[in-house]
């Protein structure tokens, strides 16, 4: 009982996960996002040509639909560069934060003895480039997992390591 | 055996069938308009290229179903007491589940499964809904090597439970401490699901008059005739009728649906835990444990609040199936004096609201923008080009404004978030108020979310992720609420709480 004492908390002295310093992805990841859109819109100028190259009656409609075509290449480029710019992650001693988002910032914030199970997950082409995703899993259902792209697999090893120690301990 | 265990280490080689056939029926859900044109033209379509195709097709499956084996790959990692599971040919997944996290672990055989002679094993952790770890093909014994040793750290765990069981069996017979009564559902029902009673009777009554139509232009009557009697008998008396007839078998819909449901509801007390039991033709019956309660919504509208009832909903984790972790516990019909009880059951004290948060006004302006000022410019704009006859039902538009209008009114008015040392509690809804109860310890996570032109007025939003659900609160004080989100996870951080 000796030891026992409960004061009051001072929340304006409390660590405030706001002010952290978030680590931002590896460039090369925007490498990564750039050739999957353009695969993307390759696939898709491909479906069109072959629409267009069948039902001829829709040439009349060529310029429009070119323009419509880049317009919304150059609209998902732009979204998606500020999204990479937006995301950010962050390892406390107790929590791992995640900032993403393009219009709104949104920040996730997850206690290490919340977390469930961890997943690494590498794409076709992240892998070409050395890179993985960290997938953080709890108990809150889709929402509340986050996923850290554009991390270098070394990096991303330790992470994973870093995690399960901390899992392990429960405190 | 359990040497193998720690090594890299594939499916059972038959396994590369069952990937084959599983992958097959994949296939085969997505191709089967393919396949049934091709039957009916059978005769018309070259036989070289059908067999080709086939056979390029089942290659090609049979290629992909032996890459998946080849990449998949299980072991336990002992050093670090984790579940390692890689798989994926082009797109590589690691999955890594630490021991103690597991709490289930199943071992299945499907009718493909059984004759092959190999066995599904299933790892499962706490909350989200898919399975976390899945090994399609693996033999009987080293599945049952497998299960014991995953589950090695919860065996302790699983006795004591075993025990408590066997102790609960005999002080089964208790006393019920609340029982809902006869009366209460009365209230209940006369009160409640107005909105999901009006949908059901709508339906009916679309349904009728759809039949009755097609009746009547199938069978020999004289259509112009009818048509003048419905157009004259519809007139405001009848509309008036129609409404009153409406409005009570809502009200005879609601009640014999909450007597059926819900009679003689009981609530026993068990070793700490609720037996609910309820109904009227078959009576169902669940177990509510109270550390594993995550969400309390507690329910009254305005008469509710005049006849003193309320209504309890309640959510819990679970580790079971699907079905399962959906369901929400139904407390229908207790008083103020119940209420109380069962919250103190559940939370070992009445829930308090602390702190008030209101949203700010835009959030008000946003309602209205959403559910007024758009849905109204797109009646003028379609009234005006497309088609004019839609100016014959103008005189709505007030009648609209009006009951819209009040529904965000008193969405907006009762939107609060209330915080307390030991309780979260979000109210909303316009007629029906909810108050969202839950404790801090039992978070997940916390986003916390602003637009970037909010943050000059401070303002942002918040949700709460727990295993029961989320609760978000928007357009709050975001300086505050970010204060209380340090305090959460100081709190959440610095205590082992049970969350389940």
């Amino acid at each position: 009982m000796k030891n026992f004492s409960n004061e009051t908390i001072d929340t304006t002295k409390l660590p405030k996960f706001e002010e952290v310093e978030f680590s931002i992805l590896h460039t090369d990841y925007w490498k990564v996002t750039v050739l999957n859109v353009f695969l993307f819109f390759l696939i898709l100028g491909g479906g069109l040509s072959v629409l267009l190259f069948f039902n001829r009656g829709l040439l009349v409609f060529a310029v429009g639909i070119a323009v419509a075509y880049f317009l919304f290449l150059f609209l998902v480029l732009f979204f998606s560069r500020i999204s990479f710019k937006k995301k950010g992650f962050a390892f406390r001693t107790h929590d791992v934060l995640f900032r993403h988002g393009v219009i709104a910032t949104n920040t996730i914030v997850i206690p290490y003895n919340r977390v469930q199970h961890v997943a690494l997950h590498e794409g076709l082409i992240s892998r070409y480039f050395g890179l993985a995703k960290i997938e953080v899993f709890t108990a809150g259902g889709n929402a509340s997992d986050i996923e850290i792209p554009g991390i270098k697999k070394e990096q991303a090893e330790n992470i994973k390591q870093l995690l399960m120690g901390k899992i392990q301990k429960q405190l | 055996m359990d040497n193998t265990l720690h090594q890299p280490q594939r499916q059972s080689s038959i396994g590369v069938l069952i990937l084959f056939l599983d992958t097959l029926q994949k296939w085969g859900r997505a191709l089967w308009p393919i396949a049934v044109i091709w039957i009916f033209k059978f005769d018309e379509l070259n036989k070289v290229y059908l067999v080709l195709g086939t056979i390029v097709v089942v290659l090609t499956i049979g290629i992909v179903a032996y890459l998946q084996y080849r990449n998949f790959t299980f072991y336990l990692d002992n050093e670090n007491e984790e579940f390692i599971i890689s798989e994926g040919i082009f797109n590589k997944t690691k999955t890594i589940i630490q021991l103690n996290r597991i709490q289930q672990v199943n071992i299945n055989q499907s009718l493909i499964q059984r004759l092959i002679g190999v066995y599904e094993l299933d790892v499962d952790t706490a909350g989200s809904a898919k399975k976390e770890g899945k090994i399609q093909a693996i033999s009987h014994p080293l599945a049952l090597a497998l299960k014991a040793r995953l589950m090695d750290n919860e065996k302790k765990e699983i006795s004591s439970l075993e025990l408590e069981e066997s102790s609960q069996a005999e002080t089964l017979e208790g006393r019920p401490f609340m029982n809902i009564s006869f009366l209460s559902l009365l209230k209940v029902g006369i009160t409640s699901n107005y909105v999901k009673s009006l949908g059901l009777i709508l339906a009916f009554f679309a349904t009728a008059y759809e039949n009755s139509r097609n009746f009547i232009e199938h069978s020999d009557f004289d259509k112009t005739k009818i048509n003048a009697y419905l157009d004259r008998s519809l007139a405001m008396q009848s509309i008036a009728i129609i409404v009153m007839l409406m409005l009570c078998s809502i009200l005879i819909i609601n009640l014999v649906r909450t007597i059926f449901k819900y009679y003689d509801y009981k609530i026993t007390k068990k070793n700490g835990s609720l037996l609910l039991s309820f109904g009227l033709l078959s009576t169902k019956s669940t177990i509510l444990k109270p550390e594993k309660v995550q969400i309390v919504t507690v329910t009254r509208n305005y008469f509710q609040r005049k006849m003193n009832i309320l209504e309890l909903k309640i959510k819990q984790a679970t580790s079971g199936e699907k079905e399962e972790r959906k369901s929400v516990i139904e407390i229908p019909g207790c008083n103020e004096k119940e209420n109380e009880e069962i919250l103190k059951l559940l939370f070992k004290s009445i829930p308090q609201k602390g702190v008030m948060l209101k949203p700010n006004f835009r959030k008000l302006v946003f309602s209205i923008f959403l559910s007024i000022i758009v849905p109204l410019t797109g009646f003028f704009a379609f009234a005006n080009y497309i088609e004019e006859q839609l100016y014959e039902y103008v005189y709505l538009v007030p009648l609209y404004i009006f009951f819209v209008g009040a529904i965000v009114y008193f969405g907006f008015r009762n939107n609060r978030l209330f915080i307390h040392d030991d309780f979260i509690i979000k109210q909303s809804g316009a007629w029906d108020v909810d108050n969202k109860i839950i404790e801090p310890g039992k978070i997940q996570a916390i986003t916390t979310s602003q637009l970037f032109w909010h943050k000059s007025v401070d303002i942002g939003s918040i949700t709460i992720h727990t295993a029961g659900g989320n609760i978000s609160f928007q357009l709050g004080n975001f300086t505050l609420l970010k204060q209380y989100v340090n305090l959460w996870l100081y709190e959440m951080e610095t205590t082992n709480s049970n969350w389940m």
